[in-house]
C-alpha cells in the first residue's frame, strides 16, 4: 500500500513515562509468573502460601538469611548486567554460564599460583576472571558479527564446553591434592573480604553495584553508550549513520563476557577460596531472567538480582522443609523472562509510548518486536 | 450503444482514519469490458478507494454493489472469491519459486493425499497465458524474469482466481515505455474479454492512450467522472489539482559550477542476486548544481547509490568523494563530506523505535563529543530546534519515530541529513511518501542547498520531480549513465525514450569522458 | 566387527537428532528458527518416563510425551505469533522453564533429585528386520534398533515429501521465503507457521520419548545435552533440507558414538571425549558462517553481515 492517504499527527500518547509502562510491565510478568507458580505448587498438593511464605522467610527474615541473600545475589548482579548490556545492543549473550566458570578458574588459577602483595594480586586475579570471560565471549562474538552465525546457538554450545573442560584441568591438571575435585586453595592476598564470619557475603557485591553505576552511566551519558542502544534498535541505521557496527558490537558482546567472568572471580574469591569443579547451580542462566527483569536498564539489575536472589536463597529452605525442589525458582524466573519477551504487558496495557502511525500511512514501524538476535 | 450495467458500484463510500477523512462520499461504477482509469495527485485517496473495494480496508460509511447485489468483504479472500482482483505496484511474489507455483499458491490443484498436481498446474497457466498473449513460462523462476514479465505473474494470479474486475495499481510506475505498450495490450485484450479494468495512475499520457472512462478524485472525492473522448489532458489536470501539475521551483540559473564533489569513474556493482547491477558507469556531480538521475526502477540506481553510500561493496571502479577516494564504511564516507537521505527510511534512514533525538542526533555524534562522553542535553535540545525549523508535525524530541507519518519521517531525515556540513547531498526519492506543500519545501531546501555552493544528487522514480528540481539530467539504463542532458534543453518525451533504452547515442560533451582502456 | 557396532550406535544415537531436526527444520522451512527443541524434548523425556512408571504402557507414555512436548510448542507459538514475542528469547524462555519444571516435578512426582529410574518401566523391545537381518554389513547396522529408530528414519523421506510434493508443503515453503505474497494468495501465515511449530513439539515429542525410554532408560536432569541446538546446526549446515539434514545428524551422531567408544581405547579423560559433539557441532556452525559469508561477498551488500 503506498502512501495514499496523509495522515494527521497521531494523538499525543497521555499516558505516563516510558520508566513507568516499564516498571509496570515487569511488575505484571512478576504477578502473572507467581500466579502460575502458585497453580503449579497446588497441582504438586502443597500449599502456595507456605512455599511462598517459606522463599521470603528463608531469604529475607532474620540476618543470616538476609547475609544469605547478598551472598546470592551477588553473582546475579554481573551475571545480569553482563546480559543486559549485550541484550541492549541486540546481541544475546547467553553464554554467561560458560564464561563465569572460564572467568572462576582463571581468578582461582592466578589466585594460588601468584604471590603478590594484595594491592596487586586482588586486581590481577580479578583482570583474570575478566580475560578469562571475555575469551570464552570471543568465539560466538566473532562468529555473530562477522560470519552472521546466531549466537544463541553458539552460546549455549560453548556452556558445555566451559563445563567440560574446566572439569577437566579442575579434576586433572590443577587439582589440588585431596579428594575434593578443586583447584588449591588462593592465597589471603586475593581474597575478597566477608563482612561476616556468617556468611559468604563479600566485598564482591560492593564492587558489583559500583560496575552497575558505571554501566549506567555508560549507556545514557558516552558515545559507545548511545551507539550500543543504536546497534541494538537497528544496526543497519547505525551503520549508515556512521557508527562502526561490527567493532562496537564485538566490544559490547566481549566486556559482556568479562563482566559474566567476574561473576566468577566473585565466586572463587570471595565466598570458595578455591575453584571448585562444577559450582556453580546456574548465575548464568539466571543473569537472563535478571537482566530481562530489569529490562536492560542496569540501575534495575541489582533490584531483580535481590529479588532472584532472595528466592534462590529462599529455595534451599524450600527443598529442606517440602516436597518441592530448589527448581521452582527457575521455572518463575523463566515464566517472568517468557511474558516480558512477549511485551503484552505494555502492548496490551497500553502504557507505552504510541508505537505505530496510523493506518493509510507508509507501512508504520517494523513491529515492536525485535529485541535482540535477529534473523 | 446503450450502456451495460454496472458490474460494481461504490455508492456514497466514506473512510476515515480516526478524525481524518480519506474518502468523502465516493460514487463509482465500473462496466464490464471498460478500462477506467482512476487518476489523481498523491494523496487524493486513489489506493485507498480501491483498497476499500477489494477488503484490505473496512469501509466507514456507504456501500458497494456486485452486480447490484450489496457487498461487504471483510478480507481481500472474499473479494477474490467474487472476482475481484489487484495487481499490486509492489509484486508480491516468491522470488526462488516458479512462475507457476507462484500462480497456483492459495488455490492449488491437488490430486490425492493432498498432493500438487504439477502437470495441471503449468498446463492451466500455460492456457490461461496464451489466452491473454501473455509471454510467460510456467516452468520459470520469478527471481530471473524481467520486471514486466514479473508484472504478468501478478497479472495471471489474479486470472487463475477466475477475476473478472482487476485493479492495477500504479502499473507503470516500475515499467520501460514498451513494457508499458504491451501492459496497455493485454489491458486491451483483457477488457475485449469482459473483463473490467481499472487503471490507477497519476500519469495522464497513459490515461489518454489506454482508458475508456476517466474518474478524477482530489483530496478524497471524485470530482469527476469522464469520457475519454471528451476529455484533453489540461481539463483532467485543472480537475486533478486546480492548477499546473508540474511543479516547477522557482529557482535562479545555476551559478559558477565547482570542482566535482562526487565523482564515478568506471563502476561496476552486483546486485542482491548476484546478477551485475551498475555497469561501468562514470559521473560527476559538480559544486552549485543538482543532477538528476532519472531510471525505471531496478536499473542499478538503489546499488549505485548504496556504493556511493558505502552500504554496498563495488565490484571495481572508483569512487571520490569531495576529491578523496570513499573508505571503508559509510561513517568514512560521511566523514569525507556526504549526506544521505535514503529511499528506504523504516530499514535504513531511520530506527523507528527509537526517539527523534536519537534519530536526529546520528551522523552528528561527534559535535556531541566531550572525551568519551556523550553532551546528551545538547543533542536534545538541538532534536528540539531542528523539530521546529523543519516543522515536524507531531515531534517532540523523545516521540518514537515511527509514531509519525511518512513526510513527518521524510522531513527527520531531511533535517538531520542537509544539516551537515557537508558539501555534497545525495537525496534518493526525496518526496515519496510526502504531501504536496512538503515536497514543495523539501525542493525548495535543496535549490538553497545548490545556492550554497553544495553538489546535490537527487535519484527519482518520478520524472516530475526530476524535471521540477534538476539543473541536468542524467538517464540510467541497465546499470549505464545513456544520457546526460541539461535541463532546459530536454523534455519527458526524450528522457522517457532514454530511460527505455530506445536511444543510446554518445552523451554530451558535458559528461565526464570514458577512460580509454575500458573494454 | 568393531566398525559395524559403532555405525549401528551412531544410528542409535543421532535417533534423537532426527527427530528433533525433521521437527525444527519443518518450522524453519516456514521462516522461523525454532531454538527451544531441548525444551520440548525434555518435557517430552519426563512426560515418558513418568507415564511408564505409572501405567507400565509404552504406548501410552509416548502418547503422553507427544502431547506434552506439543502443547510446549503451542506456547511457544502463541507467544511468537500471538503475542508478538521475539522467537528467540521466547524460546529460551521455554528451554530453561522446561528444564526447571522437569526437575521440579521429578521431584514433586517422583520424589527423586536428578536421576530417575524405575523397575516398573518396560524394556523397549528391538526389532530384528526380516531379510535385511541376514545381510552381511548392513544387516549388523540397521536391524534390530527399536521400532523409534525406525519411525526417525522413515520420517525423512516423509518429510521431504510433504514439503515438496503436496500442497501444504508449497505453503510451508511460501511462508519461509515470501510470507507477503503467500498472505496475499490467501494463505493464513500465521496458522502455516503455527501449525509448523506444533509439529516441531510433536517430532520432538517422539524425541524425547526415545531418549529416555529406549536410548536410556531413565530420566536426568537436562538429560537432553544440548540435542535440540545440535539439531539446528544440523538444519543450518544441510539449508533445512531434509534428506541432508539427516545425513548430517546421522554424522554428529557418529562423532558422539566414537567418543562413547573411545574412552575404553584411549584412556582419555571422560571430559574430553565428551566434548567432542559440542566441538564437531561449533565447527559446523563455524563452516556454516563461511559459507554464507562467502556467497553474501558476492555481491557485498551490507557488508557487515548483519540480518
Amino acid at each position: 500500500m503506498s502512501a495514499e492517504v496523509s495522515v494527521p499527527p497521531a494523538r499525543r500518547s497521555i499516558t505516563a513515562s516510558p520508566i513507568f509502562g516499564k516498571i509496570a510491565a515487569s511488575l505484571v510478568a512478576l504477578f502473572i509468573s507467581f500466579l502460575l507458580g502458585a497453580l503449579l505448587v497446588l497441582a504438586l498438593g502443597e500449599s502456595p502460601l507456605e512455599v511462598y511464605g517459606l522463599l521470603i522467610s528463608g531469604s529475607l527474615v532474620g540476618m543470616p538469611n538476609f547475609l544469605v541473600t547478598l551472598q546470592m545475589m551477588s553473582p546475579l548482579i554481573f551475571t545480569g548486567l553482563a546480559v543486559a548490556i549485550s541484550f541492549r545492543a541486540g546481541l544475546a549473550n547467553i553464554g554467561a554460564e560458560g564464561q563465569m566458570l572460564v572467568g572462576a578458574l582463571c581468578a582461582g588459577y592466578v589466585g594460588y599460583a601468584v604471590e603478590l602483595p594484595a594491592l596487586i594480586h586482588l586486581p590481577l586475579c580479578l583482570l583474570a576472571a575478566f580475560v578469562g570471560g571475555l575469551v570464552w565471549a570471543l568465539l560466538p562474538a566473532l562468529l555473530r558479527v562477522y560470519l552472521n552465525v546466531n549466537e544463541i546457538v553458539v552460546c549455549l554450545m560453548m556452556n558445555p564446553i566451559a563445563l567440560l573442560l574446566t572439569g577437566y584441568l579442575s579434576t586433572r591438571v590443577l587439582k589440588a591434592p585431596g579428594p575434593t575435585n578443586k583447584l588449591p586453595d588462593i592465597q589471603p592476598t586475593a581474597e575478597l573480604s566477608t563482612f561476616s564470619l556468617f556468611s559468604q557475603a563479600n566485598t564482591g557485591l560492593i564492587f558489583a553495584l559500583v560496575l552497575c553505576l558505571i554501566f549506567a552511566v555508560v549507556n545514557v551519558r558516552t558515545m559507545r553508550g548511545f551507539e550500543w542502544q543504536m546497534i541494538g534498535k537497528n544496526a543497519k541505521f547505525a551503520y549508515y549513520g556512521g557508527v562502526d557496527v561490527r567493532r562496537r558490537a564485538l566490544t559490547v558482546f566481549l566486556v559482556s563476557g568479562g563482566i559474566a567472568g567476574l561473576a566468577g572471580a566473585e565466586q572463587v574469591l570471595g565466598q570458595y577460596r578455591a575453584y571448585y569443579d562444577d559450582f556453580s547451580p546456574g548465575y548464568g542462566f539466571d543473569g537472563i531472567a535478571v537482566a530481562m527483569l530489569a529490562q536492560f536498564n542496569p540501575l534495575a539489575v541489582p533490584l531483580a538480582a535481590l529479588l532472584f536472589g532472595a528466592l534462590n536463597g529462599g529455595s534451599a529452605v524450600l527443598q529442606m522443609m517440602t516436597g518441592l525442589s530448589k527448581h521452582l525458582v527457575q521455572v518463575l524466573q523463566f515464566i517472568v523472562v517468557l511474558v516480558l519477551a512477549a511485551k503484552l504487558s505494555w502492548d496490551w496495557l497500553k502504557l507505552g509510548r504510541s508505537q505505530t502511525a496510523a493506518p493509510g500511512s507508509d507501512p508504520p514501524a517494523e513491529g515492536p518486536h525485535v529485541t535482540a538476535g535477529d534473523r | 450503444m446503450s450502456e451495460p450495467a454496472p458490474v460494481i458500484e461504490m455508492r456514497n463510500v466514506v473512510k476515515r482514519f480516526g478524525d481524518f477523512t480519506a474518502i468523502h462520499d465516493a460514487n463509482i461504477d465500473l462496466r464490464p469490458g471498460e478500462i477506467h482509469a482512476l487518476v489523481g495527485e498523491n494523496g487524493a485517496g486513489k489506493s485507498t478507494l480501491m483498497n476499500v473495494l477489494y477488503g484490505l480496508l473496512p469501509r466507514s460509511g456507504g456501500e458497494v454493489l456486485l452486480r447490484g447485489e450489496p457487498v461487504d468483504y471483510g478480507s481481500p479472500n472474499e473479494a477474490i472469491a467474487a472476482g475481484i482482483g489487484m495487481v499490486p505496484q509492489h509484486f508480491k511474489l516468491a522470488n526462488s519459486f516458479t512462475v507457476a507455483e507462484n500462480i497456483i499458491l492459495g488455490s492449488e490443484p491437488t490430486r490425492g493425499f493432498n498432493r500438487l498436481d504439477r502437470r495441471r498446474a503449468a498446463e492451466e497457466t500455460a492456457e490461461i497465458s496464451r489466452r491473454f498473449g501473455l509471454e510467460v513460462q510456467p516452468g520459470d523462476v520469478v527471481g530471473d524474469l524481467a520486471v514486466g514479465l514479473r508484472q504478468q505473474v501478478e497479472i495471471l494470479k489474479t486470472l487463475y482466481r477466475k477475476a473478472e474486475v482487476l485493479i492495477f495499481d500504479e502499473p507503470t510506475a516500475v515499467l520501460t515505455p514498451q513494457e508499458t505498450r504491451e501492459l496497455f495490450n493485454t489491458m486491451r485484450n483483457l477488457a475485449a474479454a469482459g473483463n473490467t479494468i481499472v487503471f490507477i495512475t497519476h500519469k495522464l499520457g497513459e490515461v489518454l492512450a489506454v482508458s475508456d472512462r476517466i474518474s478524477v478524485m482530489k483530496q478524497g472525492r471524485i470530482v469527476a467522472t469522464l469520457d475519454n473522448r471528451d476529455v484533453t489532458a489540461q481539463q483532467i489536470a485543472a480537475l486533478m489539482v486546480g492548477r499546473s501539475v508540474i511543479l516547477r521551483v522557482d529557482k535562479a540559473p545555476p551559478s559558477e559550477l565547482g570542482a566535482p564533489l562526487l565523482r564515478i569513474r568506471d563502476l561496476c556493482a552486483r546486485g542482491e542476486r548476484g546478477e551485475v547491477a551498475v555497469d561501468n558507469l562514470s559521473l560527476d556531480v559538480r559544486a552549485g548544481e543538482i543532477v538528476g538521475l532519472a531510471g525505471v526502477q531496478g536499473n542499478g540506481q538503489d546499488e549505485l547509490v548504496e556504493c556511493i553510500a558505502g552500504l554496498r561493496r563495488r565490484a571495481s571502479g572508483d569512487i571520490e568523494i569531495c576529491g578523496k577516494p570513499t573508505g571503508r564504511t559509510p561513517g568514512d564516507n560521511r566523514d569525507l563530506g556526504l549526506a544521505y537521505v535514503p529511499a528506504d527510511r523504516a530499514h535504513v534512514g531511520l530506527s523507528l523505535e527509537s526517539g527523534l533525538w536519537e534519530n536526529l542526533s546520528i551522523g552528528h555524534l561527534e559535535s556531541f563529543r566531550w572525551g568519551p562522553f556523550m553532551r546528551t542535553g545538547a543533542a536534545r535540545k538541538r532534536a528540539g530546534e531542528l523539530i521546529e525549523r523543519f516543522d515536524v508535525r507531531g515531534g517532540e524530541i523523545d516521540k518514537f519515530a515511527g509514531s509519525l507519518s511518512g513526510g513527518n519521517q521524510q522531513k527527520v531525515q531531511i533535517a538531520r541529513e542537509l544539516t551537515r556540513p557537508a558539501p555534497l547531498i545525495i537525496a534518493e526519492q526525496p518526496s515519496q511518501g510526502v504531501d504536496i506543500g512538503a515536497i514543495e519545501s523539501i525542493h525548495r531546501i535543496l535549490v538553497e542547498m545548490r545556492d550554497a555552493g553544495r553538489a546535490v544528487f537527487v535519484i527519482s522514480a518520478d520524472l516530475d520531480e526530476i524535471f521540477s528540481i534538476s539543473d541536468r539530467i542524467l538517464v540510467i539504463y541497465r546499470g549505464r549513465i545513456v544520457a546526460d542532458l541539461a535541463a532546459e534543453d530536454t523534455d519527458q518525451e526524450e528522457v522517457g525514450r532514454y530511460m527505455g533504452g530506445l536511444e543510446d547515442r554518445p552523451r554530451d560533451g558535458a559528461s565526464p569522458e570514458r577512460t580509454a582502456h575500458v573494454g | 566387527m568393531d566398525l559395524i557396532e559403532i555405525a549401528f550406535s551412531a544410528v542409535r544415537v543421532s535417533t534423537p537428532l532426527v527427530f528433533a531436526a525433521m521437527g525444527g527444520l519443518l518450522s524453519y522451512q516456514a521462516g522461523m528458527l525454532n531454538i527451544a527443541l531441548d525444551g520440548f524434548m525434555i518435557i517430552a523425556a519426563f512426560a515418558a518416563i513418568a507415564t511408564a512408571h505409572f501405567t507400565g504402557s509404552l504406548e501410552l507414555a509416548i502418547l503422553v510425551a507427544v502431547l506434552g512436548a506439543t502443547m510446549l510448542s503451542a506456547l511457544l507459538g502463541v507467544f511468537t505469533l500471538k503475542l508478538n514475542a521475539d522467537v528467540f528469547i521466547a524460546g529460551i524462555a521455554i528451554i530453561f522453564m522446561a528444564y526447571g519444571l522437569t526437575a521440579l516435578l521429578l521431584k514433586g512426582i517422583l520424589g527423586e533429585d536428578g536421576v530417575f529410574m524405575s523397575s516398573a518401566i518396560p524394556r523397549f523391545p528391538t526389532l530384528d528386520l526380516p531379510v535385511i537381518e541376514s545381510i552381511p554389513v548392513v544387516g549388523g547396522i540397521v536391524s534390530g534398533h527399536t521400532l523409534l529408530v525406525y519411525i526417525a528414519w522413515l520420517l525423512v523421506p516423509l518429510v521431504a515429501w510433504c514439503l515438496y510434493r503436496t500442497r501444504w508443503g508449497l505453503r510451508v515453503r511460501m511462508v519461509g521465503e515470501a510470507p507477503e505474497a503467500a498472505a496475499a494468495a490467501g494463505v493464513n501465515v500465521d496458522s502455516i507457521k503455527f501449525q509448523t511449530m506444533l509439529l516441531s513439539g510433536v517430532l520432538c515429542g517422539f524425541g524425547g520419548a526415545y531418549l529416555s525410554l529406549a536410548y536410556v532408560s531413565l530420566f536426568a536432569n537436562q538429560m537432553t545435552a544440548e540435542r535440540g541446538l545440535i539439531a539446528i546446526a544440523a538444519i543450518f549446515f544441510a539449508k533445512g533440507h531434509p534428506g541432508w539434514t539427516a545425513l548430517v545428524a546421522l554424522l554428529f551422531g557418529l562423532a558422539t558414538a566414537l567418543s562413547v567408544r573411545l574412552p575404553q581405547v584411549t584412556g582419555a579423560a571422560p571430559q574430553l571425549l565428551q566434548l567432542i559433539p559440542y566441538v564437531v557441532t561449533v565447527a559446523a556452525l563455524i563452516i556454516v558462517g563461511f559459507r554464507t559469508a562467502r556467497s553474501r561477498s558476492k555481491h557485498g551488500a551490507w557488508k557487515f553481515g548483519w540480518n
